[in-house]
This record gives C-alpha cells, structure tokens and sequence, in this order.
C-alpha cells in the first residue's frame, strides 16, 4: 500500500500491444471475478486479466510492481464490459501517464460501464433470448440450450472485443492534447474519481439498521388492531441518507490513515461488528433462509427479519 | 457405474460453481446446467424440462450490484438429482432443493469473505511483481468455491432428499451468524473505498467527494433514475472535472503570455 509513487521509473512510452496481447487480454476479462471478494470485489481478477499487456509495456521490474500495485486496488464493473475500461487504462499505462491520472480514470469508468453492462445484458439480452429458448427447451428441444449458448456466449464476446479495441484507439489519440496540460489533467481526472468514489460509497453502501421497536399498536385501513413498530433505520434516513456507510468508510479511512491500520485488520473488525451485531439483532443482514410458514411442505417465504438474533431482544421478532 | 456418476457430477457442479462468476458466464444457468446434469444421470429429457422451467424462474433474478439471489446453481443441480434419482416431480424437486440453494448462497458468502482476507497476500505479490503469486490467489479463491459447490452436489446425490431436513434445522439454529456474514461481507467494500480515498482525497476535494454522495443518493432514490444512478453521476463528474480543466488550461496560458494583456485580471 506505500503507493505515494506518482510516476513510473522509465517515462519512455512503450511500443502499441500486438495483437495476440489484446487477444490474450480480451479472453482472460472472462475471468474477472475469479477471485471476488467483498473488500475488493474484482480487484485481483482485473489485474490477472491485464497482466499480458503491463508485462510488455513494463519492462522495468520496479514499475511493473508499482503498477500492479496500484491495480489491486477497489475495482468493480460489470464483466462483459470491462474490456473498455482495460483499452483506457493499458493506453495510458502504455504512455506512462501519471499514476494518479490512471487511477483516477480507472474508477470514473467503472462505475457507469458497470451500469450500462447491467442494463444491456441481464435487463435486457438475457430475459429476452431465455423467453426465445426456454419454451423450446420445455418441450424437450436440444437446440433450446445450445442457442441460449450461442447467443449469449457470442454476444459477450463480440462486445468484449470491440469495446476493447474501440476504448484502446480511444485513449491513444487522446493522449497528446492529455500531455501538453498533464498537471492540469491529474487534478481534473481526480475531481471525477472522488466525485465518482462518494457516489459508488452511496450507491453501493447498503447496511442498514434493522431493529424494529414494538411501540403499542394502531388501527390499520381495515380498522383492525395491528402492531406498530418504529424503524429505526427509517429515522436514520432522515437525518441523512446513507448515513451508516459513509460513517463507516469514514471511519475506516481514519485507521487507516492516522492509525496505520492493515485492510486485514479493518476486514477482521468489520466481521467482528456484523456478527455481534446480528447476535443482538442490530443490523438488517439476509441469512437466504427460505422457511415453511404455513407448514405444508413448501418453503415459501423469508425470515421476516433475514435472520433470528442469537441473544432475544425486543426489536428482533 | 454410481461412483462414476457422483465424479462427473461433481466435476460438473465444480465447473458451474467457478462459472457463474467466470469463463463463459452461460453455462452455469439452468437451461444449459440442466441438460448437462440430465446427461451425466442419464436423463436428458427431465433436464430439458426442469432446466426450461427454471431459467423461466430465474429471468429477472440476475446477479447485479453485488447481491446475489438464492444461488441457481446448487438449486438446479440438486432439483437434477431428486427429480431423477428419488423420482419426484418438478415442482416438488425444485421446492426441496431449495435449501440446497441457501447453503449454495452460503458457500459464496463463505468465499467472498475468505477471499476478502486474502488479499493482502495478492499485494505481497504485486510487491514482488510476481504474475504467478496473482494467478495464485485467483485459482486458490476458485478452487474453494467450486470444492464447497460439489461437497454439496455429492451430499444431495448420496443424503437424497433426507438431507434436506437437517439442513433446515442447521441454517435456522445459525441463522444469526449467516445474517452477521451477510451484514459484514456488505461492509467489507467500505475497506476498498477507504484505500481509495487514502491516495486520492486531497484537502481540496473533499467537497467533490461529498457531492459526489449527494448526488448517488438523490437519484438513486428516484424511481425514473435509479438504474442509470451511476451514469449520470458520471454525466456530472464529467461536466465538473472538464469545467475545472479548462480553467486550469486557460490560467497557465495567460500566465505564460507574459506582456501583451497586462490588464491586471
């Protein structure tokens, strides 16, 4: 993490990848997420994938390790779309940007490539070829999963390459205006990454209070007696949306800031406050449990909490 | 001949599990995991079936955003096995592996948070800019995923649909610890954003960053706006950070024009 390096060794620019090094890269995007985590996310999978292209821009040993480094860092994107943040990020790597400016890129074009893959492919792509398939699938059709294959698998890979190829001569004819003003650009591609990282904080950051207070009962439409509860999480919102996880990056970036704290430590003791908290029945979390409410043999419904506390408290039912 | 089923089962599921966030991202789904399970039993046509059903279920349950449905994968194999092995209807195979499905949910739960862990270990090697130790911690992070997916594939072919009892019993009597994984996993990302903001914040953009909350949380709010939250925050970004850039241009080149317009601006 001793990532105050803010420019590569050898500031040479290197050679344009040949094309079996795209090849190579373009298939390898396809394993993303083998390694996803929820500190990360695919943080590690996105460096495998770049790897073949940093090797040949990096001959000298030191960046190659700064840039790994710094390509370890948070990465989340959707995974048929990532090829176009890959083109942006190896065409300035291959210039020998400033780090900083890579970064910063990197994560504004995460987040909104990571939306639109969601919206195209499982919103949209995927719905509409299962509804083609799956009915000749039913009636016993062979063909119904094979062009469920052909389809999707080739789509997938069609995009990959081309948004590949389409974001790499992007950034490489970007780079000479980028060059002349590149202390101007650093801090103007900055501004998006933090202004993208609150964003991503908000829009990803989803613990939550659970705790219901029983608080006597009311009448319901139906004028019957019904339980009333105050959601203390609904309180929460109102003082401020997003609260719990902006309090608690906050919090994390203090320790590791000011207190030199390792991300194991943090991971250790955010696992230790989700699961004591759940034991007291503090936090919305979803055990996944699916139970038999009306005992006939069919699981059919949620715990209505996500999950029985450990320790019987009166606002966990 | 069964010992040789229950290994290509489990090869098989061992493949889905590392597939449905890998490789082709196809074969995991039930219209083509189905089949493939039909076959190996030596059933095709009751894979066709059970696959076609629920793909038509599972179609608007895709993983998005980080949050995972009630996995798809041990729930169609598992529905595979009792539909063929105990003989049971579809419906009825695809209610009882359900709980087959929670402990598949489990298991990522399991190895996204071992994983989260990990990466220390993939920073050591980017030190050491040692290719071998990232491939490394991403075959390690598949490996498990995939043994804990045909651990159980296997269970629910020898159990049977007696497995499932127990089961339930387990997940309800933990179902505290499974919530606090599930609560913890979901702020193990707020590490990530604090690494990030570590190197990026400067003192001047601390504002920028806030707004950038600001933003995410009023159109991530609105029902019109919420899918497309994070382009249009990018929309903004962009306009601010553009903005800012040709100021910053124009700035440095009057400040280079020495003489010609020394009006004092």
């Amino acid at each position: 993490m001793e990532s105050n390096v803010t420019n590569y060794n050898n500031l040479t620019p290197a050679q344009t990848l040949d094309k079996k090094t795209v090849h190579k890269m373009v298939w390898m995007s396809t394993m993303l997420q083998a390694s996803f985590n929820y500190e990360r996310m695919q943080a590690a999978g996105w460096l495998w994938a770049i790897l073949p292209g940093l090797e040949k821009i990096h001959t000298d040993k030191d960046d190659l390790s700064i840039s790994m480094q710094h390509n370890l860092e948070f990465f989340n994107c959707h995974t048929y779309t990532v090829t176009f943040v890959m083109g942006l990020v190896l065409s300035l790597e291959q210039q020998k940007a400033d780090i900083n400016t890579i970064r910063s890129v990197r994560v504004a074009a995460m987040g909104p490539l990571g939306g639109i893959g969601d919206a195209l492919i499982w919103f949209t792509l995927m719905p509409i070829t299962a509804g083609i398939t799956a009915n000749m699938t039913i009636a016993g059709s062979i063909f119904g999963p094979i062009l469920y294959f052909i389809i999707i698998f080739g789509a997938q890979m069609g995009l990959r390459y081309w948004l590949f190829n389409w974001s790499y001569s992007l950034g490489k004819n970007a780079i000479g205006a980028i060059t002349k003003y590149a202390k101007e650009f650093t801090h103007a591609a900055s501004m998006i990454g933090v202004f993208v990282v609150g964003a991503l904080k908000c829009n990803y950051g989803n613990t939550a209070l659970g705790m219901m207070i029983p608080n006597g009962t009311m009448i319901d439409e139906a004028g019957n007696e019904v339980a009333n509860f105050i959601n203390v999480q609904g309180l929460l919102d109102g003082i401020l949306p997003a609260l719990i996880p902006l309090a608690l990056t906050l919090m994390c970036y203090f320790l590791i800031k000011k207190k030199n704290w390792r991300p194991t430590q943090l991971i250790a003791l955010l696992l230790a406050i989700g699961i004591v908290g759940c034991a007291f029945g503090l936090w919305a979390g979803d055990a996944g449990q699916i139970v038999d409410s009306d005992n006939d043999g069919i699981y059919d419904s949620k715990l209505p909490q996500g999950y029985e506390s450990l320790v019987p408290v009166p606002w966990h039912d | 001949m069964e010992l040789l089923q229950i290994l290509m089962l489990a090869i098989a599921t061992f493949i889905f599990a590392i597939d449905q966030f890998s490789l082709t991202e196809v074969i995991y789904r039930p219209i083509v995991a189905c089949p493939i399970i039909g076959l190996i039993l030596g059933d095709l046509q009751t894979g066709l079936l059970v696959g076609g059903t629920y793909e038509l279920m599972m179609v608007g349950n895709m993983p998005v955003g980080g949050a995972q449905p009630p996995n798809a994968v041990l729930g169609g194999v598992v529905a595979m096995v009792f539909a063929i092995k105990a003989d049971m209807g579809i419906d009825a195979a695809l209610g009882t592996a359900v709980i087959f499905s929670v402990f598949g949910q489990y298991a990522v739960t399991l190895t996204f948070t071992v994983m989260s862990g990990l990466m220390a270990k993939a920073d050591q090697a980017a030190i050491k800019a040692s290719k071998k130790g990232i491939r490394n911690v991403n075959m390690l992070s598949m490996l498990l995923l995939g043994t804990l997916f045909a651990l159980m594939s296997i269970l629910a072919y020898v159990g049977g649909s007696a497995a499932a009892k127990p089961l339930q019993e387990f997940a309800a009597n933990f179902s505290w610890v499974m919530g606090g994984l599930d609560a913890a996993g979901k702020m193990m990302k707020y590490v990530g954003f604090a690494i990030l903001l570590k190197i990026m914040l400067s003192n001047d953009l601390w504002g920028i960053y806030l707004a950038g909350f600001a933003a995410a949380a009023l159109l991530g709010n609105v029902d019109a706006t919420r899918g497309a939250t994070l382009v249009l925050v990018a929309f903004i970004g962009v306009a601010l950070a553009i903005n800012n850039f040709v100021t910053a241009v124009q700035i440095r080149n009057n400040g280079s024009n020495s003489g010609g317009m020394s009006d004092g601006i």
